[in-house]
């Protein structure tokens, strides 16, 4: 009983793990990659992106898991995508009422949670082969990898861009008397792309080295 | 018989879930459509109060105006009468939209009661680069347009900002943005005028 347990409670923390690094969604397997590029441009709108993408992540692992063993193996990519489409809905809705500024500054890339490789990939990877616990779990292993890697891109950018984070001033711009001259090009998408390569990079130096 | 049989065996769920699905979606949409227009009228509220110092109120005209968007489509225009606490008219306001440099502009313009002057415009919307075209939000270019006539604009590269006229000085470094918002304005301001002139909304400017 208690080897059981011992082997549930080691499953649980190396699916949660996976998400978080060995198999991070941006920097590992390299998924969901517009709003990578395209919302993280400052924090708040990369952790808004990331919140709903942890939100809609665990509802339809959450319902994939529920229904494995009913889906029929053809009509499965439909089922995730009705799936996943009516919680990406409900999330824009909300964020329509609640935070109409953020969800402006988002603008299409909510809707375009739908077609989030992530989602759909751990739809097919984990919650249609797993039970309901180990999908919530890869569900906020995934979303929270996601939302962090969002968070540090964004971070970078933010403060690169316009010296800056969460829109709290850190580095004094020259036009208030500072020494700091805002790259303009970091929040510009030419921006997202190099510091997505530079990331990727020192994730990719790192991890060899801690292999050898 | 058998092929009915099959198509129900293979779809139910799809069918089931279909229904639940958009039950849950017309749930929320029930619950929160309220707010989201709300926020909508709260956005314009803001923006044209500021815009039309006592505006308090917003009355949709009865009339309809439609206008040829500068691709060539007829749109109808959003135009609200502005009313102060008292009631009286303090002016208009309408949305206008067009292509920017990098993507579509949506602006709020300000009229004044009479449709004589622009009262000023603020941008709803807009995806122009940072630090150039963006430029077009910022009050140094926005000021120029407040009590410039309501009619034709034209944009010109040099001249003095601080006059105010029909002559709108652009931005440089921004001057695709800066020459599109004049243009919106310029092309929405002057079908909408005339139009009202027309239904006699407003005066025509020759009796006053």
């Amino acid at each position: 009983m208690a080897n059981n347990s011992d082997a549930k409670a080691a499953l649980y923390t190396q699916t949660l793990l996976a998400g978080l690094w060995r198999e991070n969604p941006v920097f590992r397997l390299l998924l969901g990659m517009c709003p990578t590029l395209a919302v993280t441009a400052a924090v708040k709108p990369a952790l808004t992106m990331g919140c709903c993408v942890i939100f809609v992540l665990l509802c339809s692992n959450i319902v994939v898991s529920l229904m494995r063993n009913l889906l029929k193996p053809h009509l499965r990519i439909l089922m995730f995508t009705l799936t996943i489409s009516t919680f990406v809905t409900i999330a824009d809705l909300f964020l329509k009422a609640f935070v109409p500024r953020m969800s402006e500054m988002l603008g299409p890339y909510v809707p375009l949670i739908i077609v989030n490789c992530i989602i759909i990939c751990r739809a097919e990877a984990c919650a249609s082969k797993n039970g309901l616990a180990v999908s919530v779990i890869d569900a906020l292993g995934m979303g929270v990898g996601f939302t962090l890697t969002l968070c540090v891109l964004a971070g970078v950018r933010e403060i690169l861009g316009t010296g800056a984070l969460f829109e709290i001033e850190i580095l004094r711009a020259h036009s208030q008397g500072g020494w700091f001259v805002p790259w303009a090009a970091m929040s510009m998408p030419v921006g997202a792309f190099i510091t997505l390569g530079l990331l990727l990079g020192l994730v990719n130096a790192v991890s060899k080295k801690t292999k050898h | 018989m058998n092929k009915i049989k099959h198509f129900i065996e293979q779809s139910w769920l799809l069918v089931i879930a279909s229904f639940f699905f958009g039950l849950l979606i017309a749930v929320t949409n029930a619950g929160l459509s309220p707010r989201i227009e709300q926020n909508k009228i709260n956005k314009r509220n803001r923006i044209v109060g500021t815009l039309l110092p006592g505006a308090k109120n917003f009355v949709p005209l009865d009339s309809e105006i439609e206008i040829e968007s500068l691709q060539g489509k007829k749109e109808k225009v959003e135009l609200y009468r502005a009313m102060s606490e008292a009631g009286e008219r303090v002016g208009f306001s309408f949305n206008a939209a067009g292509s920017g440099f990098a993507d579509k502009i949506e602006l709020v313009v300000a009229v004044d009661k009479n449709f004589e002057k622009i009262a000023g415009f603020d941008v709803l919307t807009s995806n122009e680069t940072p630090g150039f075209g963006d430029q077009i939000k910022y009050d140094y270019f926005r000021d120029q347009f407040v009590g410039a006539p309501a009619g034709e604009l034209k944009p010109v590269s040099l001249g003095e900002p601080a006059t105010i006229d029909a002559e709108i000085v652009t931005i440089s470094g921004a001057t695709i943005s800066s020459e599109a918002v004049v243009e919106i304005i310029s092309h929405s301001i002057t079908q909408i005028k005339e139009q009202m002139q027309e239904k006699g909304l407003i005066g025509n400017g020759k009796q006053q």
